[in-house]
């Protein structure tokens, strides 16, 4: 019979990351019971790798991988792993400039985060160093631009505005 | 008679013409294109509480070759949009496009989104169009309908001719 789940607080996870990656470890908090880590592009796939062969970490499944436009502050990876054996979660932060964003690829390491990668590449154009297949997932091949990044001009609204706007109501700012 | 076609003779006189669109207008074999929430109304059509086999509709054609109705439902985005090109030009004329809810009509609540194809129109020519979000039961059975009182006003020779694909809008 397998031995019962023993998650590690999140805090735990701060000591164990810290020590190995002592000030790479950009910042670390806490959301919803889940470690949140933010981890410099260079030590990301180190990171990864770490978080999944240390025993006591054990994150062994990768549950997404996805990207986030921040505006003026640049990009995020964002990738959410899970130890199917201790039950705890972590997710990996990766910022990254506005201009040419490159992130390593960590589909060697979890062979699930292969379409997250390509899906995050065709909608934020985020360039995944390494990664063995760096073609369009979902969309279809002409399509062109970025749609996810908040820049991406939708052109129907070029054409006519929201309509759902209620009168009085603030409109915000672009 | 064998195949109808643009020189089978007799097709344009009355009795005949009538005979002949009676006979297509009661037996409309249905490939059923469901692409989203649309497709569960037409599937609720199908079955025994709305039925529409007995306006001679018959579901679940074994492939778009032995289909005379193709039906719409759903939203269509651009890279499923080659496949419903392909669908439509394996069928055998005459052939018939009804356009089910909002979403396949003119893209509906995603009028502003990058991947979805604003009207199948764009690919395929349309027939009968079928307002909704989504449309229920009853506004396919309209629009059967209306494709039916449609089928039994044309000329067989100019369905043939590729000239008649003006849309008829229900409600």
């Amino acid at each position: 019979m397998a031995s019962s789940p023993r998650p590690l607080p999140p805090p735990e996870i701060e000591t164990r990351l810290r020590a190995q990656f002592g000030d790479d470890v950009v910042s670390f908090e806490e959301q919803h019971g889940h470690a949140v880590v933010t981890i410099p592009p260079a030590r990301y796939h180190d990171a990864a790798k770490f978080l999944r062969d240390e025993p006591e970490l054990a994150f062994d499944y990768c549950d997404f991988s996805a990207g986030v436009d921040l505006g003026d502050e640049g990009f995020e990876v964002v990738t959410h792993l899970f130890s199917t054996s201790h039950v705890h979660n972590v997710r990996v932060k990766v910022k990254l400039p506005h201009e040419d964003p490159v992130c390593p690829t960590i589909s060697d390491l979890y062979a699930g985060a292969n379409w997250h990668e390509r899906e995050t590449r065709e909608m934020f154009g985020i360039e995944f160093e390494g990664h063995p297949q760096p073609v369009k997932l979902l969309l279809p091949e002409p399509f062109e631009g970025n749609p996810l990044r908040k820049d991406f001009p939708l052109m129907s609204r070029e054409a006519k505005p929201w309509p759902g706007d209620v009168e009085g109501e603030e409109v915000e700012e672009e | 008679m064998g195949l109808i076609t643009e020189k089978t003779p007799l097709a344009g006189v009355q009795p005949v013409k009538f005979l002949l669109n009676w006979g297509r207008r009661y037996s409309l074999w249905v490939m059923n294109f469901g692409l989203a929430c649309c497709a569960i109304e037409f599937i609720a059509a199908s079955t025994s509480k709305h039925d529409f086999i007995r306006y001679g509709v018959i579901p679940f054609a074994h492939g778009p070759r032995q289909a005379d109705l193709l039906v719409v439902a759903g939203t269509l985005t651009d890279k499923m949009a080659p496949a419903l090109k392909r669908v439509y030009d394996q069928m055998p004329e005459p052939k018939y496009v009804i356009s089910f809810g909002s979403c396949s009509n003119c893209g509906g609540p995603y009028w502003d989104s990058y991947s979805v194809t604003k009207g199948v129109d764009q690919i395929v020519p349309v027939d009968v169009y079928v307002p909704g979000c989504p449309p229920r039961p009853e506004a396919l059975l309209h629009g059967i309908l209306r494709l039916q009182e449609k089928i039994a006003g044309e000329d067989i020779r100019e369905k043939f001719s590729g000239k008649l694909t003006t849309p008829a809008a229900t409600s």
